[in-house]
Formats: structure tokens, C-alpha cells, sequence
């Protein structure tokens, strides 16, 4: 955690410059861009601004946004609704989903059935996201008309209608990569000694997959799933951009144009303490999905 | 044999049973989905705008972008107005009773208030009741402006020039004043009037009190929210933000119509041809007309334009990759028949700006050698540039004054505009024939594909006389810090008209201005300053456009701008709305637009 809030200091407040010359704007004189780099506190000692910085983190207070002097627990608070309203539901379907196909195309290694799906993965994935957003976007929303273009209801039963067209697309956009990895992962487990004993026991094949392949390939699973977290707050930029959803994702990237250096260095301690506790949840299921596994 | 084709028949039947189970979810889905079409009212009269870019602030010191300000003109208002239709922009009163009373040497200006106008209702008031604004009100807002710790980037508009304030700022800095100590430049010999003391003549004062920096707020309502009066802003504007929950951040603004509006009627005299466009139907009518503006952003072209062609918004820009879609190839200034069929007309409408390339004159190479400029301005050629970069959506630059700003003069031509054989004999005279003994340049610009696109043009036209050049694609806060550090080369950049005065645009060539300040390009000429200082003594007219016209002459023959465009905006505008006249300088433009919600009923579900 030292680590990750030194680079950031010294990212933003060393290596890209001075954010009060932007905040000035273009009438500003040499007297006002002094005024103004004050009232930042960027003409304090760096070890000051550093310790500032830290006392920031350790109390959850990280003050004001420069550029939209919104509190910035406030807007990280009201962003990160519609984020996961965006991406909750498409990651857990697009789990369940895919270890399910995965398992299809591994069970049935070789065939046509194998052959077609990770061609049809590989051929989901050439395709740029943008062009997913663009073509789904225009056919199902504008020339059909059967959802909105874009949009947002904060209220919880309003902003659903605005969900259905990003979830179907972030779906989309998860098949290729995720069903080939997971097969991948379960063939890697196919081959394994225990398979051949269990298959010498008796087992059917069926059995097999089920009760041994899987439970053995849920370790890197977890892991696949569990690093994904983190995309859960970051990674729809572009759909909130499209679909006009006040999101996390479309904040950060605001925050880093604008150089909004208060944002930018809470958003990172807040992914970087998510991250760890992700890390540390999927060392807990690890013992849960293999009991040979142990926290010691 | 029968066995295995019955465990096969389950299957498939189970599969069958799993696939109807997706298929009606989906299906479920997608109703739920198409039955939030909604049928349109025909009573109503919510005006529907969207904004490229979030707004940051409903405060009118925070007012320094074009979208925070559109929202902000419609809640906070000002003592002065333009007026909506006229062209060339006219000042008219707006909180003010009547123009103000300047005295004969210019240095003294008396505002009279109109009677009666309340701030909008809010807790922050007694029982809740927008009180009367006072002139006092003005005082505290404008100190606001120039108070230190809030750091509004609007200061500049009084910053000098108001007799007091500056002694006053300085005070604050060192905790020796408070927001109650006297100002000479502000004073209120009652609640009705309002003397401004200047330090020198300052005649675009009345301009820079017509933009949204200089609205007036309520002292109790910025005591009652402290720093979230930005997220509660209480004005005497036509419409008012009725609850903070009607702000949905990054994504949409409800506002309601004012019921203590102090009310105002659609004006009844245009500019020549605003009789025929059906500008004048409402001639005399109470303002504002509609009950509610919805305010949605959205910051991608694409879902822009899909909602303008289905009535979601009722106008827009058009994008550049739709211009082709919209308008016809054999006349620009028509859209194609089947938009025409669908109610739309086109609003082509110049903006009041400049795009250039800028150098920095303290380039050791560029800023010494007049020639060199003058070749690289010849080499320059805007109207390729205008034409592939623009759709063709505006007119090359010959200077730095745009159309529609005082001393614009149509019928002058750049001497150095582009001509590839004389921009090589220009570089010849400058010592550098075909680019040899030169450096590589650095052109400094946005890192969006727009701009870099920009930028290569730029590099292709310079090298065609041998000079090579370059790109650094920034961030917009790493361009401007390399622009305001001096450290940027050659920089493609435009300027937006502040104000309809040419005084907007020379004071970017002012030496006293240079980086940070205004002047990007470090320009010094002490006969261009000269002429500066000596406008600015000078009241609107003759004379002085004749000063300005000596300014712009130095500028073109010294070179530290390659003037590209005036760029022309291109809007489409629904059957239904009314009254609709784009200007480039006010923002308070919602109180004039009316929908006509029976047509926007018959004619919106048919898009």
C-alpha cells in the first residue's frame, strides 16, 4: 500500500506537471496561476503534500474534486450504483454462462461441436468493442426501437430499461476471451492422472466432468474471475460513454483528462485496496473449493 | 436401442424446455424493454437539449466552460442581456431597469434595478420564500468573483479595473479584510442602485456583465450550502433547480420554470429577414414558454445524433460523420429531402471564433525571423484543411477577428495566404531555401484523432517546402501547461469570442498578457501595444475600428498566429420547436424557444 501511494504521488505530482496552470484558465496572469496553485496547496514542500496525502487515505477523507468541487466520497458514492447496476449482472451471467460452454466444447474436444465454438469465440473476439456498441446500439435501439438509445433513472426501479441494451453487449463482448480461457483451463485438467483413475474406476465421462474436472479447475477459475473484479468498476468506459450512464468507468477517465488529481489518486488507493481484498477473497474460496487447501 | 433413443428423447425434450425458458426471458426482456416507448403528451412543453461535455457547477463564479455556463444562464442572471434577436449583438437590460448611466469621463457607471425581483424559493430564505435582490446582492457576488480562496477563474473580467477591488483582494489573502469591508469600485446608496468605480476606461464592462461569471446570487443561500451551493444554486433566472436530486451528476439536469420569474415578453423587433423565418410570432408574449428544460449529456456523437433523428432532442449540432447523411452534396445549405420530410430544417449559424496555429515568439528560430513565419503561413493551406477537416463548415481566417465582431472587415485579404511558390521564396529570403539549416519543429497539439489528424496535415503541408515538423499529441491540461510554460513550439489552437469586441481577440497579442495570461504566443510589438492601450480609452466606433484595424495589420505582417477558420456551425432543428436563433455570445437563450407540443405529438412518433 506504501508502494502504490508513492508512485501515485510522485506520478501525479512530480511527473505530469502542474494542474494549476489548467485550472486557471486561458485569462489567468502569472498572479492568478500563483493564487490558485495555493489554494490547491501545491506550493507546499512535497514531503507535506505527501504526508497531506496519506492522512487523506488513513481517514477516508479525500476532500474535493478541483475541477467539479464536488465532495469526492459523494461522487464516487453516486457513480458507483449505476456501475455496478451496469456490470454486476453481465459478469455473473456471462460466468455461469461461459464455464458452461466451456465444459460443453471440452466434453466434446475435437468435434464440430468443439470446432465451432472456438472458432465462433475466436471470431467474437476480432471484433473491436467499439463496433459491438456502434452496430448493437444503431440496430436494436435506434432502427428497431426496442430499447432506448441511452439514458438514466437514478431511481431503482427506473434505470433497468436503460440496462438491458449495455448488458446484452457486455455479454457479448465476454464470450470470446472468457469461454476460450475456461476451456482451456478444463482440458489443462482433463489430462491429469486423476481423470484417468476416476475413468478406470468407472465413472462415466459425464461424472467425470462434473464432479472431478470441474471442482479441480475451479482454483484457476476463481483466479480468472477474481482478477476480472476490479474490471466490475473500471472496465465500461465506453458503454457508460454511449449509453449516458453515470458511472465510475467514464469518471476515472474524466478525472485523468482533466487532471483532477484528488479523483484520480482516491479512485487509485480505492482499486488498489479493492484488488488486494479480491486477492484475498479468492485465497479464502480457494480453501473452500479445495479442502486440501488451507489459510495457515 | 429403444433405450437410448428414450434417454435421447428426454434430452432433447429437457434441452427444448431450457432453450423456450431462454427464448421467453428474452423475449420478456425485450417487451419490457419496447413498452417503455412512451406515447408523447401533447400538453407538453419540456424543452429536451443535450450538452457535449458534463456539467461541472451550477455556480455562476464557476462558470468557465460553455456547458456549465448554458445551464447556469438559465437560473442565475445578470444586470445586462443580449438581445435575442438582433445582429450585430445589442445589449439590452436584463436585472438592470435600463441601460446604465455612464458619467462623461467613463470612469463612473449607475445601474437602477428593476423593482420587484425576487430569488427563486428555497430554505435557505424565511418560510422558504425567495426574498427581494438588493443591489448589495450584486456587491457580494461579484466579491465572490474576486475572492481568493474560491479562486473563480472569472476574476479576470474585473481584475485592474475596478477602483479598490484588487487592494481589497490583496487584503484577503492576509486576513485584514472580510466580505464586509467597503470597496470604492462597489457602491450601493440604496437598494435600487448600483455605482461601478473604475480605474480606468473599461468599455467592454458592459459585456463582460452580460456573461454568466457576473450573476448575482443570495449571500443566505451560499452561507446555508457553504461549498455545495454549486449543487444548490438559488438565482432569479426563469427556471430553477427545484431539488438537488434533480441534478443526476454526468447525466442529466431537470429544471423547473420560475414561478417568481419577474417576467419579460418575447421581443418584438429582430434583425431584417427574422419576420420571414417566423421569428416574430411571438411578438409581445410572456416568457419563458416552457414548464421544464431537461438537460441530458452525453458526450459520444454517435447515441447524439440517434436521439435527434427520433425527436429525443430538439435540436443539434451535426457530427462530422453524419454531415454527409444530412446534408446534400450539390448545396450545402440544404439537408436531404428525407429530413425535410421528417419536419427538420438546417440553422447554419458562423461561430464567433478563430482557429490558428500559434508560435511561440520566444522560439530562438521562429520568433526571430519574420520571413520564416511568412513562409510557413504561405504553406498553410486552410481551405484544404476547412474542406477535409471540417466538412467544409467554415470560412479560412485572413486574420484574427471573426464575422460578427466589431471591425471585422470581409473584404480583407491575407497577404500570405497560401501560395506554395511563395512560401518557398519566403523561406528562401529567410536563409533557409528548401528547409535546409533548419530543425525539426515541434508542433504541439490534442491527442484526439480529430486534432492528430490535424496535426499531419499541418506536417504535410510544411514539409511540401521542406521544412519538417514534428506531432506531440497532450491531454488538453498538458497542452495548455506546455503552451502557459512557454515550452510548446507551434501549437494548434482556437479562440471563442468572450464578448462580440475585438478587443476579446488583441488582447492576445498585448505584451503586458504574456504566458500564463492570455498572449500564448509571447508576441511583443510596442507599436501593436500602443494602438492596445490607446482602444481601449476609446468608446465602440469609428475611431476606434480604425485602431483596431492598424492592429490587425501588425498581426498579419508579424505573423505569430497562421490563421486557419472561422468555424460555421450546422444545426438541425425539429418542426415543432419555434423561435430558434442560435447565438454564439448568450446563453440564456431557453426563456425564447417554444415547443409546440401538438406537433411534437404527431410528428415525433412518425421518426
Amino acid at each position: 500500500m506504501f508502494g502504490i501511494t508513492l508512485l501515485t504521488f510522485v506520478l501525479f505530482n512530480v511527473v505530469m506537471g502542474d494542474p494549476s496552470l489548467r485550472f486557471a484558465g486561458r485569462h489567468a496572469t502569472a498572479e492568478q496561476v500563483a493564487s490558485i496553485r495555493s489554494e490547491l496547496g501545491l506550493d507546499r514542500p512535497l514531503h507535506e503534500q505527501y504526508i497531506f496525502y496519506v492522512k487523506q487515505i488513513v481517514t477516508f477523507d479525500y476532500g474535493r474534486s478541483w475541477s467539479t468541487k464536488q465532495q469526492i466520497s459523494t461522487m464516487v458514492g453516486d457513480a458507483v450504483g449505476p456501475t455496478l447496476s451496469l456490470t454486476i449482472v453481465p459478469f455473473i451471467s456471462e460466468i455461469v454462462f461461459c464455464i458452461g460452454l466451456a465444459l460443453f466444447a471440452a466434453y466434446f474436444r475435437g468435434t464440430v461441436f468443439d470446432k465451432g465454438i472456438v472458432v465462433t469465440c475466436l471470431a467474437l473476439m476480432s471484433i473491436s468493442s467499439l463496433v459491438y456498441i456502434l452496430v448493437l446500439q444503431n440496430f436494436f435501439a435506434y432502427q428497431l426501437g426496442l430499447f432506448p438509445i441511452s439514458g438514466w433513472d437514478p431511481s431503482w426501479t427506473g434505470r433497468w430499461q436503460y440496462l438491458h441494451l449495455p448488458w446484452i453487449i457486455m455479454f457479448t463482448l465476454s464470450l470470446g476471451p472468457n469461454i476460450l480461457i475456461y476451456r482451456a483451463v478444463i482440458m489443462d485438467e482433463a489430462f491429469q492422472d486423476y481423470v484417468r483413475t476416476a475413468r478406470a474406476k468407472g465413472l462415466s465421462n459425464r461424472a467425470v466432468y462434473a464432479r472431478h474436472i470441474l471442482k479441480n479447475a475451479m482454483i484457476p477459475i476463481i483466479t480468472i474471475i477474481v482478477i476480472g473484479m476490479p474490471f466490475l468498476i473500471t472496465g465500461s468506459v465506453l458503454i457508460e460513454n454511449f449509453f449516458g450512464i453515470p458511472g465510475l468507468g467514464g469518471m476515472v477517465v474524466k478525472s485523468l483528462n482533466e487532471q483532477d488529481f484528488p479523483v484520480v489518486k482516491a479512485m487509485t488507493v480505492l482499486l488498489s485496496m479493492g484488488y488486494m481484498f479480491f486477492n484475498l477473497l479468492s485465497d479464502l474460496l480457494y480453501g473452500v473449493v479445495d479442502p486440501r487447501i488451507k489459510l495457515s | 436401442m429403444f433405450a437410448n433413443l428414450q434417454t435421447a428423447a428426454v434430452k432433447s425434450a429437457r434441452h427444448y424446455q431450457r432453450a423456450a425458458i431462454a427464448a421467453l426471458l428474452l423475449g420478456a426482456m425485450l417487451f419490457v424493454a419496447s413498452s417503455c416507448t412512451k406515447k408523447v403528451d401533447d400538453k407538453d412543453t419540456t424543452i429536451n437539449i443535450v450538452l457535449r461535455a458534463n456539467v461541472k457547477g451550477l455556480d455562476p463564479i464557476r462558470a468557465n466552460d460553455l456547458y456549465s455556463s448554458t445551464v447556469i444562464a438559465q437560473i442565475f442572471e445578470g444586470l445586462l442581456q443580449y438581445n435575442y434577436l438582433k445582429r450585430p449583438f445589442e445589449l439590452e437590460p436584463g436585472l438592470a431597469e435600463a441601460l446604465p448611466v455612464a458619467s462623461a469621463d467613463g470612469l463612473t457607471h449607475t445601474f437602477k434595478l428593476k423593482k420587484g425581483v425576487k430569488f427563486q424559493d428555497n430554505a435557505a430564505f424565511k418560510d422558504g420564500k425567495g426574498r427581494e435582490l438588493t443591489s448589495k446582492d450584486f456587491v457580494y457576488s461579484w466579491r465572490r468573483l474576486a475572492d481568493p480562496k474560491l479562486a473563480s477563474e472569472g476574476f479576470w473580467i474585473f481584475d485592474g479595473k475596478i477602483k479598490g477591488l484588487n487592494e481589497w483582494v490583496e487584503a484577503m489573502k492576509t486576513g485584514k479584510a472580510t466580505y464586509d469591508t467597503p470597496i470604492e469600485g462597489f457602491a450601493t446608496p440604496d437598494d435600487q442602485t448600483l455605482v461601478i468605480k473604475l480605474t480606468q476606461p473599461y468599455y467592454q464592462l458592459y459585456y463582460v456583465l452580460a456573461m454568466q461569471f457576473a450573476g448575482v446570487v443570495p449571500r443566505e443561500a451560499v452561507e446555508k450550502y457553504g461549498e455545495e451551493f454549486l449543487n444548490n444554486p438559488v438565482g432569479t433566472g426563469p427556471f430553477m433547480l427545484e431539488k438537488a436530486s434533480d441534478w443526476v451528476r454526468n447525466s442529466k439536469i431537470t429544471l423547473k420554470k420560475n414561478p417568481n420569474w419577474r417576467g419579460e415578453t418575447y421581443p418584438t423587433v429582430g434583425e431584417a429577414g427574422d419576420k420571414e423565418k417566423g421569428l416574430l410570432e411571438d411578438a409581445g408574449k410572456p416568457m419563458p414558454f416552457a414548464e421544464t428544460l431537461v438537460f441530458t449529456e452525453l458526450t459520444e456523437d454517435s447515441p447524439r445524433w440517434q436521439n435527434l433523428m427520433k425527436g429525443n432532442f430538439e435540436y443539434a449540432e451535426i457530427p462530422n460523420d453524419n454531415f454527409e447523411t444530412a446534408v446534400t452534396k450539390e448545396d450545402r445549405t440544404k439537408i436531404q429531402p428525407d429530413l425535410t420530410k421528417k419536419g427538420l430544417r438546417l440553422d447554419i449559424t458562423p461561430n464567433v471564433d478563430v482557429t490558428y496555429i500559434g508560435i511561440n515568439m520566444k522560439d530562438p528560430i521562429l520568433g526571430k525571423n519574420k520571413d520564416l513565419r511568412h513562409a510557413l503561413q504561405l504553406a498553410q493551406d486552410s481551405q484544404t484543411l476547412i474542406d477535409k477537416f471540417l466538412n467544409g463548415r467554415g470560412v479560412a481566417a485572413q486574420g484574427p477577428i471573426p464575422p460578427g465582431v466589431s471591425s471585422y472587415d470581409a473584404s480583407f485579404k491575407n497577404p500570405y495566404a497560401y501560395n506554395v511558390e511563395k512560401a518557398k521564396e519566403a523561406l528562401k529570403k529567410a536563409g533557409f531555401e528548401g528547409g535546409k539549416g533548419l530543425p525539426e519543429f515541434t508542433y504541439d497539439g490534442l491527442a484526439d484523432s480529430k486534432a492528430r489528424q490535424q496535426a499531419e496535415f499541418f506536417t504535410q503541408n510544411m514539409a511540401a517546402i521542406g521544412i519538417k515538423v514534428k506531432i506531440n499529441a497532450n491531454s488538453w491540461p498538458q497542452f495548455q501547461e506546455r503552451i502557459k510554460t512557454g515550452k510548446a513550439q507551434l501549437f494548434g489552437i482556437a479562440w471563442g469570442a468572450d464578448y462580440p469586441d475585438a478587443q476579446n481577440f488583441y488582447q492576445l497579442f498585448y505584451s503586458k498578457n504574456h504566458t500564463p495570461g492570455p498572449n500564448d504566443t509571447n508576441f511583443t510589438n510596442a507599436d501593436f501595444d500602443k494602438l492596445y492601450e490607446a482602444s481601449l480609452k476609446l468608446p465602440p466606433g469609428a475611431e476606434r475600428d480604425k485602431l483596431y484595424t492598424q492592429m490587425r495589420d501588425i498581426v498579419v505582417e508579424e505573423g505569430p498566429w497562421l490563421f486557419n477558420a472561422h468555424r460555421v456551425g450546422y444545426r438541425l432543428v425539429h418542426g415543432w420547436v419555434n423561435n430558434f436563433k442560435w447565438s454564439e455570445v448568450q446563453n440564456d437563450t431557453f426563456k425564447y424557444l417554444r415547443v409546440d407540443p401538438k406537433k411534437r405529438s404527431e410528428l415525433k412518433p412518425k421518426l
